[in-house]
């Protein structure tokens, strides 16, 4: 007797086992959604000790002793909120330089009201960024501060650091699109085309939901379809559901984009390209990547949909600075902050990175005055993976 | 027959004789009225006061009209011209009747044309592929054809607000449009996925290498559909409908807006959107000036 092509016997064998595991799910599926659920997010203790309109910095309490005389200061984006970072304790990036022995201060943006539809990009740099650096130095009583840009945070923070470089000691950016000139990302090229002076002249800022529904759609299979049946999967898995809730609640949290903003940062930054060629005006200056002269740390994901490699890797060739580093991870845009693979390489070698140049200086200096003559340090650029970064830590 | 005999036994004497008995029943009849009025009072009030009341006025008025008419009709000559115009008015209201009708099918004549262009617009949208076509070619035949209507011109006290609710409606047609035409090309990748993973089905029976395990049925389909959606996503087709819905959406939404804050919310004792919009900008320029004073110190 010859073998049947199709073995329904065994098809119909798991169908029953799935049927039933289901089931079990579904029963069970009550317990876990009606009993009280973990699902805070951004519960590391802080002190806000700046505000100016919407805008608040947030310093974090320090959990072990301060390694570093100068703090580090996080730049969100304008695009969801900054509680990405500390989405829940033993998942926090913020928690992570804290043990690290970093000052931390990060900036929260708040939620732009119909107010703020006029701010630019000029009012966000060297406005709100520029008081809050300022308020900082002056607490610290300090020349310089490291400053550390996240997404489009990052770009403000590059632009902030070509603009104001006498105040920056070390400049970190993660996932930071600079040059846009790419069809890499899907949003690349779905901003080419779009009318952004129509789209904010009718909605004044432009709407989170508007936004986040644009995202849902760079993978709707995914995001839509396949996020949910993962979600239905593990329904009885108590921490499952409280870590996807908390996820949830961070990624449909969207505040409205000031108009202005958008409109600048959608022309002169996707349509024209103008950062990465140094073309940029912002507040009538031109921004001039060459006067990126202090060590830069460029952070990004390999499978970054949303701000592909390409959009990342050219910063480090354009800056002035010769202290410069390229670290490529292998995840996506999130997964940098939020996976626990890249949580245990993420903070610390930002944390080195930082230490190394505060320690250098310190050597230097005892250098210059033993043989009182100035020594140049040039770093190589360097890109490495996770992979490489795990046996190098 | 004489003319005397002809003057007495035509219709003028009878329409002659009418007149006279009408105003002979009426006259007494609004007397009456008048009578009954002051009777119950109505009137009195007015009286008091030495003045008629607007009923009365208003009954006297129309005798006095209607008895001078009367008088004048029943004059012979004016008989006369009475039944002579009649002869004419066959004519004059067959003219009428003409003109309206012209119109008429002058009108059917133009709908007509218009269906006829219809008939020719969907012929250039490729009618054989409705199924695929159907909204875009919706949409195409709104946007030739059907919105003309909208743009006929409004007229009087009240065109400027007919004309903003007109816009809205149009807006919202076209909205509505082209938001299917997306939501349809959106669709498009599950059902070339589920097509694609039929055959692909029939190719696994065939080779005898069917899963065994349901979820990699999903997961197959899951692939399929997400390779589809990259296709869909990074194609100028989707871009243009993408940027052509979002510029509908925020024409639709403008044309709201402004019906609501001209048409509607003005009446209201509350500031506009636009009205803060320019206080929110004054508020803007001056805390920008007082910033830059301040950091010149």
């Amino acid at each position: 007797m010859t073998q049947p092509k199709i073995a329904v016997d065994l098809i119909l064998s798991k169908l029953a086992e799935d049927a039933e595991k289901t089931r079990e799910r579904v029963q069970k599926a009550p317990d876990v959604l009606l009993e009280p659920l973990e699902t805070e997010i951004a519960t590391t203790p802080y002190d806000v000790v700046y505000e100016e309109d919407r805008v608040k910095l947030k310093h974090y309490k320090p959990t072990t002793e301060i390694q570093l005389k100068r703090p580090l200061l996080m730049v969100y984006a304008l695009i969801n909120r900054e509680t990405m970072l500390d989405l829940q304790p033993g998942r926090s990036v913020v928690q992570n330089f804290l043990q690290e022995g970093i000052d931390f201060y990060m900036i929260d943006w708040g939620y732009p009201t119909r107010k703020d539809r006029y701010l630019t990009i000029d009012d966000h740099v060297n406005g709100y960024m520029d008081n809050i650096v300022d308020f900082i130095l002056e607490r610290h009583d300090l020349d310089k501060i490291n400053l550390m840009g996240i997404c489009m945070g990052g770009t403000f923070s590059v632009i902030y650091s070509a603009l104001h470089p006498e105040k920056i000691k070390n400049l970190v950016t993660t996932v930071t699109p600079t040059n846009f000139d790419t069809d890499q990302g899907l949003l690349h090229i779905w901003m080419k085309d779009l009318d952004a002076d129509r789209i904010v002249d009718t909605f004044g800022n432009i709407p989170g939901d508007i936004m986040n529904l644009g995202f849902l759609l760079l993978n709707p299979a995914r995001l839509m379809i396949d996020k949910y049946v993962g979600f239905l999967e593990n329904i009885d898995n108590k921490t499952f559901v409280e870590n996807f809730i908390r996820m949830e609640k961070w990624i449909f949290d969207s505040p409205d984009v000031p108009g202005e903003t958008f409109r600048q940062f959608i022309r002169d930054c996707y349509q024209k390209n103008l950062l990465i060629q140094s073309k940029m005006e912002v507040g009538g200056k031109r921004v001039d990547l060459k006067k990126i002269t202090m060590p830069l740390l460029n952070y990004y994901g390999k499978y970054d949909h949303l701000v592909p490699p390409e959009a990342c890797e050219l910063l480090t060739s354009k800056v002035g600075s010769k202290d410069t580093e390229d670290v490529c991870l292998d995840t996506g845009h999130i997964g940098i902050y939020v996976s626990s693979k890249c949580q245990k390489v993420f903070a610390p070698k930002i944390a080195r990175f930082l230490k190394d140049r505060e320690e250098e200086k310190k050597k230097r200096k005892t250098k210059e005055s033993s043989a009182k003559k100035p020594v140049a340090k040039k770093t190589k650029t360097r890109t490495v993976s996770t992979s490489k970064l795990k046996k190098n830590e | 027959m004489s003319e005397k005999q002809q003057k007495t036994t035509g219709p003028q004497p009878l329409l002659s004789d009418w007149i006279k008995t009408a105003t002979a029943i009426w006259g007494p009849i609004v007397s009456m009225w008048t009578d009954i009025g002051e009777a119950t009072g109505e009137i009195l009030t007015s009286k008091k006061e030495g003045k008629k009341s607007r009923v009365q006025k208003s009954f006297e008025t129309t005798q006095k009209t209607w008895e001078a008419l009367s008088s004048v009709m029943i004059e012979p000559e004016t008989m006369e011209t009475l039944f002579k115009g009649s002869g004419a008015l066959p004519e004059i209201l067959l003219k009428m009747a003409q003109m309206n009708l012209d119109n008429f099918v002058r009108f059917q004549q133009q709908w007509v044309e218009k269906a006829g262009k219809i008939g020719k617009t969907t012929h250039a949208y490729k009618f054989e592929d409705l199924d695929e076509d159907v909204f875009k070619a919706w949409t195409e035949l709104y946007e030739n054809e059907f919105r003309k209507f909208f743009n006929i011109p409004q007229l009087g006290l009240t065109r400027s607000y007919q004309e903003k609710v007109i816009r809205t409606v149009d807006q919202f047609n076209i909205f509505q449009a082209t938001m299917a035409e997306f939501m349809h090309l959106l669709f498009q990748p599950v059902e070339k996925s589920f097509h694609v993973m039929q055959e692909k089905l029939t190719d696994l029976a065939d080779e005898g290498n069917l899963p065994e395990d349901s979820k990699a049925y999903y997961q197959m389909w899951v692939k399929i559909l997400e390779g589809h959606y990259m296709t869909l996503l990074q194609s100028l087709e989707y871009t243009q409908s993408m940027n052509k819905t979002l510029a509908s959406l925020t024409e639709f939404s403008a044309a709201k807006k402004e019906t609501l804050q001209d048409a509607l919310l003005f009446l209201l004792p509350v500031p506009t959107q636009k009205e803060m919009d320019e206080l929110y900008k004054e508020i803007y320029v001056l805390k920008k000036r007082i910033r830059k004073l301040e950091k010149g110190k």
